[in-house]
């Protein structure tokens, strides 16, 4: 019995509280990923490298003197003008054709390959690890936990919340979702479709940047870093369900700790084959993800 | 208020809208007849800026509607019930009548909310069912609500777009009913519709649209226009 409560508090416990430090910055990418999707019909394949930009602008300020709360804020206010010119300039250019699927995830691909070259010439190819902004770390229930990833955890749940609200309790998320579900409509009411799209997709991008500073001090800051956890938040959207923001934080929350519980007891060269294999097993048996798109019921 | 001249659309190579011209008086509502795929609807959707002219030219109350986005000619005054109704999903009942709303961003929110209520006091159905999901309710209840949506703005203009298809005798006479009470507060209406008797009963003038373009103006009140009009588009 002593031996059982041990484990879990020990092993078990401290493990599923990593997973969701995890687990919550990869929602926050998932959430930008799966929001532009269910809106824009568009699979942003730079998102990835928006993130490692949010991890480099934050490394750059903080060089300047920039504090940690600071960056919380600034970064993501800078990457918004940044993901608004990416949509209008370029999404926007073969938004309306008939290849739209094909030509939009081409065109970010190709945004993301040119934005990592860029972070590779301005910062170098090696691996940067910027300082614990919060040190030390807190007892709790006999657990040693480091206080940056309570607070990782706390922030991040919060701002899933915030998310939630704006987009299914202000009157900006009806119009997000009424034009997510028709876009001629939406516009003849008078929603002003094209900022909401420029809006919507500049939103993702800075939640994208905002991961990439609060990761920062946990996975270090490299050019290549959003190529992993991309992966990851492109499985969660898929397993949730494309365009769904429930689906984001449920498959979010569950594959990371799948992920984190299952390293205990087999390597962890193999959970993420495992949290991979999940979602073919999802796309088998149910391809349109656990929840509904956004702007559907 | 809404005048068309030699308007022309196409939808890819196939020329929808074949030189249409029409208009509409401040007040007056105007029926727009005719058979299934001659263009009718096409016409609605070009006026909202759905569908780009090719040429020729709308103009609402001395504005060009040419290259403006449906938002923009919106909030010019065009308010639009389309076939199907188009409530969303997802959306409340409330919600999708809010979105009404944002045609007139300059309002002041005293007049907003008022506007709400004095639309959930002329539909109490809605009212009961706000917090409901749109797509829930009845077909009856989807086109007061798309009906509803628009008033709670500041159209001048409303494009109707068959509003009693499938929908059952006792709400018909209700829609008409509203389509009046629209008309007695001096907005133009371009209203198509199958049931060309009962729309002939509230509307001021006609058109008869064929194959894209316009054959036929009336007088609705007039028994010779209407004998014309019926030899028009029946088959």
């Amino acid at each position: 019995m002593a031996e059982t409560i041990d484990y879990l508090q020990f092993i078990l416990a401290p493990q599923a509280l990593n997973g969701l430090s995890l687990g919550v910055a990869v929602v926050l990418m998932a959430l930008g990923l799966t929001i532009i999707f269910g809106l824009l019909d568009v699979i942003n394949m730079a998102h990835g490298e928006f993130y490692a930009m949010g991890a480099f602008l934050a490394l750059s300020l903080a060089g300047l003197g920039v504090g940690f709360w600071a960056l919380l804020v600034l970064v993501p206010l800078l990457m918004i003008p940044i993901g608004w010119a990416a949509e209008r300039w370029l999404i926007q250019r073969v938004f309306h054709s008939r290849d739209r699927h094909i030509l939009t995830l081409l065109l970010t691909f190709g945004l993301g390959m040119i934005l990592e070259d860029v972070l590779k010439l301005a910062y170098g190819p090696n691996t940067m690890r910027p300082e614990t902004p919060i040190a030390g770390g807190t007892e709790i229930l006999g657990m040693f936990l480091p206080n940056y990833r309570l607070f990782l955890i706390g922030f991040g749940l919060a701002l899933i919340a915030a998310v939630w609200v704006v987009v299914f309790r202000t009157r900006l998320g009806a119009m997000v979702r009424a034009a997510a579900f028709d876009k001629d409509m939406a516009s003849s009411l008078g929603v002003p479709v094209r900022r909401v799209y420029a809006g919507t997709f500049a939103f993702g991008v800075a939640l994208a940047g905002l991961s990439g500073v609060l990761l920062a001090p946990i996975y270090s800051v490299f050019p290549t870093m959003g190529r992993d956890f991309i992966l990851m938040a492109f499985t969660v959207v898929i397993v949730g369900g494309m365009g769904s923001i429930q689906g984001a934080v449920v498959a979010g929350l569950l594959l990371t700790q799948v992920q984190a519980i299952s390293s205990l007891y087999i390597s962890p060269v193999w959970s993420d084959p495992l949290v991979f294999g999940i979602m073919v097993l999802v796309l088998m048996v149910r391809p349109r993800g656990l929840f509904g798109r956004l702007g559907n019921a | 208020m809404l005048t068309i001249e030699n308007l022309h659309a196409h939808y890819g190579l196939s020329h929808v809208l074949q030189g249409v011209s029409l208009h509409g008086g401040p007040g007056e509502v105007v029926g727009l007849f005719g058979r299934n795929g001659v263009g009718k609807t096409t016409i609605l959707k070009t006026i909202a800026g759905w569908v780009p002219a090719t040429s020729g030219s709308v103009r609402l109350d001395g504005a060009d509607l040419a290259g403006r986005t449906p938002d923009a000619i919106a909030r010019l005054g065009l308010g639009l019930v389309p076939e199907d109704r188009r409530i969303f999903p997802g959306l409340s009942v409330e919600e999708n009548l809010r979105l009404g709303l944002l045609q007139c961003p300059a309002r002041s929110r005293r007049e907003n909310e008022a506007a709400i209520g004095r639309a959930f006091a002329r539909f109490p159905r809605l009212a009961e069912r706000r917090h409901q999901m749109g797509t829930t309710l009845s077909g009856g209840e989807q086109q007061m609500l798309a009906m509803a949506r628009v008033m709670v703005g500041t159209a001048k203009l409303l494009l109707i777009d068959e509003p009693t298809e499938g929908l059952a005798p006792m709400i018909v006479d209700e829609i008409f009913a509203i389509i009046g009470d629209l008309k007695r507060a001096g907005l133009t209406i371009l209203l198509v519709e199958q049931n060309i008797h009962r729309a002939l009963d509230v509307a001021d003038r006609f058109y008869a649209v064929e194959r894209g373009r316009v054959t036929l103006e009336g007088d609705a009140a007039s028994p010779k226009d209407r004998a014309r009009l019926m030899e028009t588009v029946s088959v």
